[in-house]
């Protein structure tokens, strides 16, 4: 099963690239398009056989341990 | 006393030769350089964990090295009491480790920057004691995540226990903001509690010798051996 | 063969003829990519080679000229130095990032390809006019895909230029260049030894990238290719070069090797094929070995350009000493073939050959072109209007021209500092770095005066010589030898065409007055979209050494009150470009004069008396003189708040360029001393001035010198953006 995990700086950390972004866009004359954020998703397989508890376990740690700090960042598991 | 020393090499690290040169430039005693698979350090006084860019900084900054084979003996070095300097993505991965309070984020212009930066003692420690209440140190910078966050109450934690031990300032002729990269508090370099580990964006190992734009990065390793 | 299918591969009929008649028979399509790949220009230099071969190549310290990786000269005591520029601009053009970031990897490999240890990289980039949102795009895109590879990968970037024309519109360039130290027993060249020896695949595994990007790099643009040209750029990874240097660095040094060769433009086969090329022998390689990313055809795995990989020949007996060590480096590592003596290039794929040519068609009989070229008309004389001339008009005007403007918002983008022997940091007339456990030390800089060569190609390019010349001269720096990137338009235009060859003409006759050998290089034509071409740019690295960093001379101000000299000749105001093109504003190639003719002997006079003073410890800053004139040297010259007060006999001829032209500084006690050996030595030079606190004057005008500074320093970025 194909797993999604969107990673985002924390909403209180002050974000330039969303800033950025926004100028940027509002140049190519795109304007109504605000609070640009902009995070990274990250895409995992995992054995079809794992039940939901197990597969929430894993994925749960793989963020803790690995793929997420949480001093700055938060998570959020995609469908 | 012979003072002992080692540096640790991750792989994309590029600052482990410049930490060796420096500590064998300055100190009396053994330096080694110890590969990230290692699992166990030599006895040694102090740690240099180098500059670079670890497993290609690829996720975030120093995450991956943080989990290397070597980083639980370095964990028991601190709780003995040994010292440990993290330079730039040392200090990086000393933070990912949780030695270090905060984070440390992208730089709030959004570009690398590499330059010379000026910093100043902030509260003392072994690594800065040599140094004056004011006196300005030149010394470069070269990092894309130098910015230094923590929420209000590490940072409070951070002033409280007095663990700030270098913040940017304004130098002479100096063309930019004293605040190069965003930093709370112009933070530059933090301890943890016990003050044995610091962690440092500027580069110390590259102002040390006579060519150098600056020899201010001797008083740091000369702090810790006087 | 259907027609269309060769034209897509760039050749044309009568190339293609070439080897049908050779080989007598059909060609596989792997076959017809092959020659694609290797009969551009890029990698066979069918335009230039009738010309390139007149440059002088070789002296007593080259140990490598062109023909390899890179050039490596000698700096005794079995150091060397192994240099060389490279283009990646028409990548750049279509994705800034990953365009210039892979034109740095491709260069850094040039140079450890050999054995070498890069200590150092420069660059050149030139873009169009800085009003247009693309070329913001561009410029951004471009410095931080240098500055990326090159800082994750750790070697300090220590200089180069970076220069606006709207010639360059649509045709960006992006020039690299990187030097490496080596031992001199210790060289390692592309030509294998051993029949039977394992050609060994390292690095990266492949994928899609950048097929045909070799041919691309060959192609005119047309301003709608841009998104059909995506998807052949290459994507880098500096991480991954990063453990490739280091592990084929050791695997050199442990002996394990015995040549080796980089991947680069037309991937693996042009590797393999310059392998045995080389060692006149023939090569057998096994497409399915390949490591790959994603499932390739066997056409594909030829033309792929996947950054970051090595091809290798080593010993059988050695094989599982070099797989423990790339394997401690986390390297990819396949042996997918082995060295014949049949003098052909075999690759077979599923049990079958897909290529079977010798390898002399593909090399030896590689076409060579003499293609038509038109000499340039002589230049009437034309008197410029000089009567409304405002010195404060002029300085306003430099401040608002990017050109002049001090440009650390690009090189504080890269590191210059990493490996702890940097001396002079990017912003200086050359970047120097000290050999590590050694006092010697190398300077470098890259330099063109593509307005001068646009004027007079010949001249043009002597000037541009004597710039970088004067460029490490002026830092007490004996220059050694040259690597050309030679970017031209079209060179089906004979217009072009005379460009090419004389400015060709005037690297030759400059490099052997200067006695300064072309050790490596690369040509870049094509770079024109529909028929805007760019202007002629055959840019120069230089390199050149001092044996002992202490020697060295500072390019800025030392101490307060010391004299300021000038030598040299002004080129006056009829006869300068750059000021006639950004001071009155002349714009049409043919109003400006003919540029006035070189005088070798005053350079090397100039020269000689330099490294004489800078001997006797008379010299406490020096730098030499080019667009922006006298004044901007001064400026350039300024730091710790010192100013200058200068007199000068007509003061619009600060802005103007010199030949042998030099500011200096001395201290006012040595005056005497000074003026004995200019004297002795017939060196006209004035005393204009000193240097100051906080304070510019000239001609006892005084200017805001806070706003000076500021303008300088940071105008560009206000520009930008």
């Amino acid at each position: 099963m194909r797993i999604k995990i969107l990673i985002r700086l924390k909403s209180q950390i002050l974000e330039p690239q969303g800033k950025v972004i926004e100028k940027s866009l509002s140049n190519l004359g795109l304007k109504n398009l605000n609070n640009i954020r902009q995070g990274k998703l990250i895409e995992l397989d995992i054995p079809d056989k794992f039940s939901k508890e197990e597969r929430d376990e894993l994925i749960t740690s793989a963020c803790k341990k690995l793929l997420v700090n949480e001093i700055i960042e938060e998570y959020e598991v995609l469908g | 006393m012979s003072f002992k020393s080692a540096v640790i090499t991750f792989p994309g690290s590029n600052c482990d030769r410049d930490a060796l040169v420096y500590l064998k430039a300055l100190t009396n005693g053994e330096v080694l350089n110890i590969w990230h698979e290692e699992n166990s350090l030599p006895n040694v006084d102090l740690v240099i964990v180098p500059g670079g860019f670890s497993f290609g900084d690829y996720l975030r900054s120093g995450a991956m090295a943080s989990k290397s084979k070597i980083i639980n003996d370095l964990i028991n070095h601190s709780k003995k009491g040994g010292y440990i300097l993290g330079i730039c993505n040392g200090f990086q991965i000393l933070s990912e480790i949780g030695l270090l309070k905060g984070a440390l984020i992208q730089n709030k212009r959004l570009k690398f920057l590499g330059k010379n930066c000026f910093i100043k003692k902030r509260y003392q420690s072994d690594f800065n004691c040599l140094i004056n209440k004011d006196q300005v140190l030149k010394i470069p910078v070269a990092h894309n995540e130098g910015n230094f966050y923590c929420d209000d109450s590490d940072l409070k934690y951070l002033h409280d226990n007095e663990l700030i031990a270098f913040e940017y300032c304004e130098g002479k002729f100096s063309n930019s903001i004293a605040n190069i990269n965003g930093s709370i508090d112009n933070i530059a370099g933090i301890t943890n509690k016990d003050k044995n580990i610091l962690g440092m964006m500027p580069h110390p190992e590259r102002a040390f010798q006579n060519f150098h734009s600056s020899q201010d990065g001797k008083l740091i390793l000369e702090s810790l051996l006087s | 063969m259907n027609e269309d299918l060769i034209k897509q591969h760039g050749l044309t009929i009568d190339e293609f003829k070439i080897i049908h008649k050779y080989l007598k028979r059909d060609l596989s399509i792997e076959e017809l990519g092959i020659f694609s790949a290797m009969w551009n220009e890029h990698c066979c230099y069918k335009t230039s080679k009738k010309w390139l071969k007149k440059l002088p190549t070789e002296n007593n310290i080259v140990i490598q000229g062109p023909g390899e990786n890179a050039g490596i000269i000698d700096l005794k005591d079995n150091d060397g130095i192994a240099f060389k520029i490279e283009s990646h601009n028409h990548p750049s053009y279509i994705e800034p990032f990953n365009g210039s970031a892979t034109g740095v990897g491709g260069i850094l490999r040039d140079i450890f390809t050999m054995g070498a240890r890069p200590i150092a990289t420069l660059d050149s980039i030139r873009f169009g006019d800085i009003t247009t949102d693309k070329t913001k795009y561009l410029l951004n895109g471009v410095v931080h895909g240098i500055g990326h590879y090159g800082n994750c990968i750790g070697i300090p970037n220590i200089g180069g230029e970076c220069e606006f024309d709207s010639s360059y519109d649509y045709n960006n360039l992006v020039n690299a260049m990187a030097i490496g130290h080596v031992k001199n027993d210790r060289i390692f060249y592309s030509k294998p030894k051993t029949i039977g020896g394992l050609i060994v695949y390292i690095g990266s595994k492949t994928g899609k990238d950048g097929i045909h990007g070799a041919s691309m790099a060959s192609d005119v643009f047309s301003e709608d290719d841009e998104d059909e040209k995506r998807p052949s750029v290459q994507v880098g990874d500096p991480f991954m070069e990063k453990l490739l240097m280091e592990g084929c660095l050791e695997l050199m040094s442990s002996g394990l090797i015995e040549s080796m060769q980089d991947m680069g433009a037309a991937g693996i086969t042009s590797s393999s094929v310059e392998m045995a090329s080389k060692g006149e022998v023939g090569v057998l390689i096994n497409l399915d070995k390949i490591p790959l990313r994603e499932p390739l055809s066997p056409y594909e795995i030829l033309l792929s350009e996947s950054q970051e990989r090595m091809l290798a020949v080593i010993e059988p007996e050695n094989n599982e000493k070099v797989k423990s060590i790339l394997k401690r480096w986390q390297i990819d590592y396949e042996v997918i073939g082995e060295i014949t003596d049949t003098k052909r290039v075999v690759f077979s794929s599923k049990n079958k050959n897909v290529v079977d040519l010798p390898v002399n068609i593909i090399v030896d009989d590689a076409p060579e072109y003499d293609r038509e070229f038109y000499i340039p008309k002589k230049r009437k004389i034309n008197d410029f209007d000089l009567t409304n001339l405002n010195i404060e008009n002029m300085v306003d005007n430099l401040f608002q021209n990017l050109n002049y403007l001090e440009k650390s918002w690009v090189f504080n983008q890269y590191d210059s500092t990493v490996m702890g022997d940097t001396i002079k940091e990017p912003g200086q007339s050359s970047g120097i770095v000290k050999i590590h456990d050694s006092d010697k030390v190398i300077g470098a800089t890259t330099d063109c005066n593509p307005l001068y060569i646009r004027i007079n190609p010949e001249k043009g390019m002597e000037y541009t010589v004597l710039e970088s010349y004067r460029n490490l001269v002026c830092s007490n720096l004996k220059p050694l030898a040259i690597t050309n990137n030679l970017n031209f338009a079209s060179p089906h235009d004979p217009n072009i065409m005379g460009e090419i060859v004389l400015s060709i003409n005037g690297l030759r006759k400059s490099a052997s007055q200067l006695d300064t050998p072309i050790v490596s290089g690369n040509v870049s034509l094509y770079n024109q979209t529909n028929d805007r071409p760019i202007k002629p740019t055959p840019v120069i690295g230089m390199v050149g050494f001092n044996d002992n960093y202490e020697n060295i001379i500072s390019n800025k101000f030392q101490n307060e009150s010391d004299l300021i000299i000038l030598i040299g000749n002004t080129m006056s105001k009829n006869s300068s470009p750059y000021f006639l093109q950004d001071q009155l504003t002349v714009k049409k190639v043919t109003q400006f004069n003919e540029l006035i003719d070189i005088n070798y002997d005053l350079e090397k006079k100039n020269i000689k008396v330099l490294y004489n003073i800078f001997d006797h410890n008379l010299v406490t800053s020096c730098n030499d003189i080019s667009r922006g004139g006298v004044f901007l040297t001064l400026i350039k010259m300024l730091q710790n708040n010192y100013g200058f007060n200068i007199n000068i006999k007509d003061k619009f001829d600060i802005f103007c360029e010199y030949q042998a032209g030099y500011i200096l500084t001395i201290n006012k006690n040595d005056y005497g001393s000074i003026k004995n050996i200019f004297e002795k030595n017939q060196i006209e030079y004035q005393n204009i001035g000193e240097v100051t606190k906080e304070s510019i004057e000239i001609n006892s005008k005084k200017f805001d010198y806070f706003k000076i500074l500021n303008d300088y320093l940071n105008n560009f970025e206000k520009i930008i953006n």
